[in-house]
């Protein structure tokens, strides 16, 4: 089995730059869709009939946002960078409205419509108090009024508690681990599948059958053919990691260690299903149409390109509970943006090694049926 | 040494090796000669152990190998028909690899290794990668793979398939050479009958998974020998001239070709006579008539009707 592995490695020295490549893919596409390029900020022009709107109230509760940067702009220049699309949103503030133009439908355009609705709810209660206040012919001391108002909100008589996505309270989204995690899962099927498609090679250019007439046991073969590919799979996705977490620098959230742990049962599972692709491939060709189907299909179903947390389709998030992305996503959030410890990833990687010990019993034994 | 009984190999409906017989002595090179799609691959790879047979068996030196594959794969070497090499390393690291998958290590794997280039020509090219190499230098590394863990029995199928002459005839010295030095048994597959009869003491012949003929070249030739086979030559091939010998009881297995016609003819058969006349009732103009000496080609074409290769 290590001559195996030492051929594999001399292979791996010979031509490493199909590794390469897919690595700084990787790279690049974590992120640039991760925004880390640009600010971290999206920028929003905003227009207003307002006077002095920067002193408002509702400007400063808007700009305390940390994924959003108000920018006061006219009317046409904000309809124009929207246009050339340059900004994804931009918003007209009225004195107790406002509007949101979105070029399309995105999550962001979502969360930024959440939150100026929870700023224009909290500052219209105030104001029709007072309002009503006066209404009744009372000398309102308006100052303690407020700040009876204020004390009301910290100890409120009723809560009323907005859930939407995106909200800090109840789901976390950080966009650059998404992206990393997102993307690293999906491009290193790729590199693991073709590493594990050197089976069907060997078995078509002869070297597979002068194994088996060797004293080589067979579980040797598969042992070390499936090694090297979990090797090479694990070796890129830590290096991604590694190089957002140390070099980059974004933030993992003290769960660093625990990500690179749960990628273990991850890219086993990846390795299997790669194994269960070869196994009913009936020549590269074939397998070369299987794998983008299948991984594509399971990057979008399992949440690699966007979160699941803002997929409503019941068939898709019944479909999301049989895609290893699915799990190893979820794991790796809780990892980091929730900050759990391990014993809490345990249910997630659990069901990654189930899935690859299943679908490696598969594999093996189409593939062994095959050639019997 | 090895025995091979009513081997069958059904692929779904189609017979691929349909009751095949044959043996090997110890020491001896025997050839297995057939057409494209005879099924000679196949029967290789059920000696081989690489497919299992539907009925039949094989034996050797008297043991079934078929639930004991383990006692014939120690001392084979198989030279595959397809190159069964990695393209992408270098003479010396493929020698490596398959050495040590036969548990050679250290030392006894360099000399081992040495030896194999040194047979098979190849130690000057020993850090070339084979991705690089001629089509004939890859089939003599494909065989001399096989050789490494030095087996005493060889199955080599087509080893010469798709080079050039030099490199061919390197190919069949070489193997008479371990033949004869090294006591190698050999069975040696190929559709080139000249490759056979020069290497071979005994050939079986294989046409559509039956073997068809068996025996030395002169017991294969001897089947010939009630006929001779004819060619005659001409200027343009007309219709009615073939229709005339066709029809005629006395040619056999009428082959036509650009400006000649090839037929068997019972030896005693005055085939001048006759092929003038009817030459001469077509308006053919004749340029020569020739009688060969039989050929194991002629036999197969005899038993078969049909030429061994196109
Ligand atoms: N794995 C397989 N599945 C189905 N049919 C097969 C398989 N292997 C061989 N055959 C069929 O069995 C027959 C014999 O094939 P085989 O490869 O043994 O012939 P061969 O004599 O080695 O021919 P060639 O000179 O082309 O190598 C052919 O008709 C072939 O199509
Ligand atoms: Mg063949």
């Amino acid at each position: 089995m290590r001559a195996i592995l030492k051929a594999k490695w001399q292979l791996f020295l010979r031509t490493p730059w199909t590794f390469i490549t897919m690595t700084i893919l990787i790279l690049i596409f974590a992120y640039l869709i991760g925004g880390l390029g640009i600010d971290v900020k999206h920028e929003i022009p905003v227009f207003t009939n307002i006077k002095d709107v920067e002193k408002t109230e509702t400007w400063s509760r808007i700009t305390e946002s940390e994924v959003f940067e108000f920018q006061l702009t006219t009317e046409t220049e904000a309809k124009q960078a929207l246009e050339d699309h340059r900004v994804e949103a931009i918003v007209f503030l009225d004195h107790d409205d406002f509007k949101v133009y979105v070029a399309t439908e995105t999550p962001n355009a979502n969360l930024l419509y959440q939150l100026l609705q929870s700023a224009y709810t909290d500052l219209f209660l105030n104001e029709s108090i007072i309002e009503a206040a006066e209404e009744h012919g009372q000398v309102v001391d308006i100052v303690s009024l407020q700040e009876d108002l204020a004390k009301q909100k910290e100890n409120p008589l009723f809560s009323i508690q907005s859930e939407y996505f995106y909200s800090d309270k109840t789901v976390k989204v950080d966009m650059n681990l998404q992206s990393l995690f997102g993307f690293t899962l999906f491009f290193v099927i790729y590199t693991i599948a073709y590493n594990v498609l050197f089976i069907l090679q060997e078995k078509q250019s002869g070297i597979w059958n002068r194994m088996i007439l060797s004293p080589l046991k067979k579980w040797q073969m598969y042992m070390g053919n499936l090694l090297y590919s979990f090797a090479v799979g694990y070796i890129q996705v830590v290096a991604v990691f590694a190089l957002f977490r140390y070099v980059i620098g974004i933030d993992f959230y003290g769960g660093f260690a625990k990500t690179l742990l749960i990628l273990i049962p991850y890219v086993f599972c990846i390795v299997a299903l790669s194994l269960c692709v070869v196994s009913i491939s009936k020549n590269e060709q074939h397998f070369n149409v299987l794998i983008p189907l299948i991984s594509v299909s399971f990057g979008m179903l399992g949440g690699a390109y966007w979160p699941l947390e803002i997929v409503t389709s019941d068939i898709m998030l019944f479909l999301s509970k049989l895609i290893p992305i699915t799990y190893g996503m979820e794991a790796l959030k809780l990892a980091t943006l929730y900050q759990m410890p391990v014993q809490d990833l345990l249910p997630s990687m659990a069901v990654l090694v189930f899935m690859g010990v299943v679908l490696m019993g598969i594999g093996i034994n189409v593939m062994e049926k095959r050639s019997g | 040494m090895l025995e091979v009984l009513d081997l069958t190999k059904r692929f779904k409906k189609n017979f691929a090796v349909n009751g095949v017989n044959l043996f090997l002595e110890q020491g001896e090179i025997v050839g297995l000669l057939g057409p494209n799609g005879a099924g000679k691959s196949t029967t290789i790879s059920m000696i081989a152990t690489l497919i299992e047979p539907n009925s039949g068996d094989i034996r050797l030196y008297n043991e079934s190998i078929i639930k004991h594959p383990e006692k014939i794969r120690a001392i084979l070497g198989v030279v595959p028909q397809e190159i069964a090499l990695y393209q992408d390393l270098t003479a010396e690291e493929n020698l490596e690899f398959f050495g040590r998958i036969y548990r050679l290590k250290g030392r006894d794997l360099k000399k081992r290794m040495d030896e194999v280039l040194e047979i098979i020509g190849l130690a000057d090219k020993r850090k070339e990668k084979v991705k690089k190499f001629s089509g004939g230098m890859k089939r003599r590394l494909n065989i001399g793979v096989a050789l490494l863990h030095n087996p005493q029995l060889v199955i080599m199928d087509e080893p010469t398939v798709g080079i050039d002459p030099q490199s061919r005839t390197y190919i069949l010295d070489t193997v008479k050479r371990l033949n004869q030095e090294k006591g190698i048994t050999v069975l040696y597959t190929s559709h080139y009958m000249e490759e056979v009869e020069y290497l071979c003491q005994r050939i079986y012949i294989m046409d559509k998974g039956h073997i068809i003929a068996s025996g030395t070249k002169e017991e294969l030739k001897n089947i010939l020998s009630q006929e001779n086979t004819i060619t005659i030559k001409l200027d343009q091939v007309r219709k009615q001239f073939v229709e005339l010998l066709k029809a005629d009881p006395v040619f056999r297995q009428v082959m036509v070709y650009d400006s000649s016609i090839q037929v068997m003819v019972p030896k005693e058969v005055n085939v001048f006579t006759r092929v003038l006349s009817m030459a001469e009732q077509s308006g053919v103009e004749l340029a020569a008539i020739e009688v060969k000496t039989p050929t194991l080609e002629d036999v197969f074409l005899h038993l078969t009707g049909r030429a061994l290769r196109d």
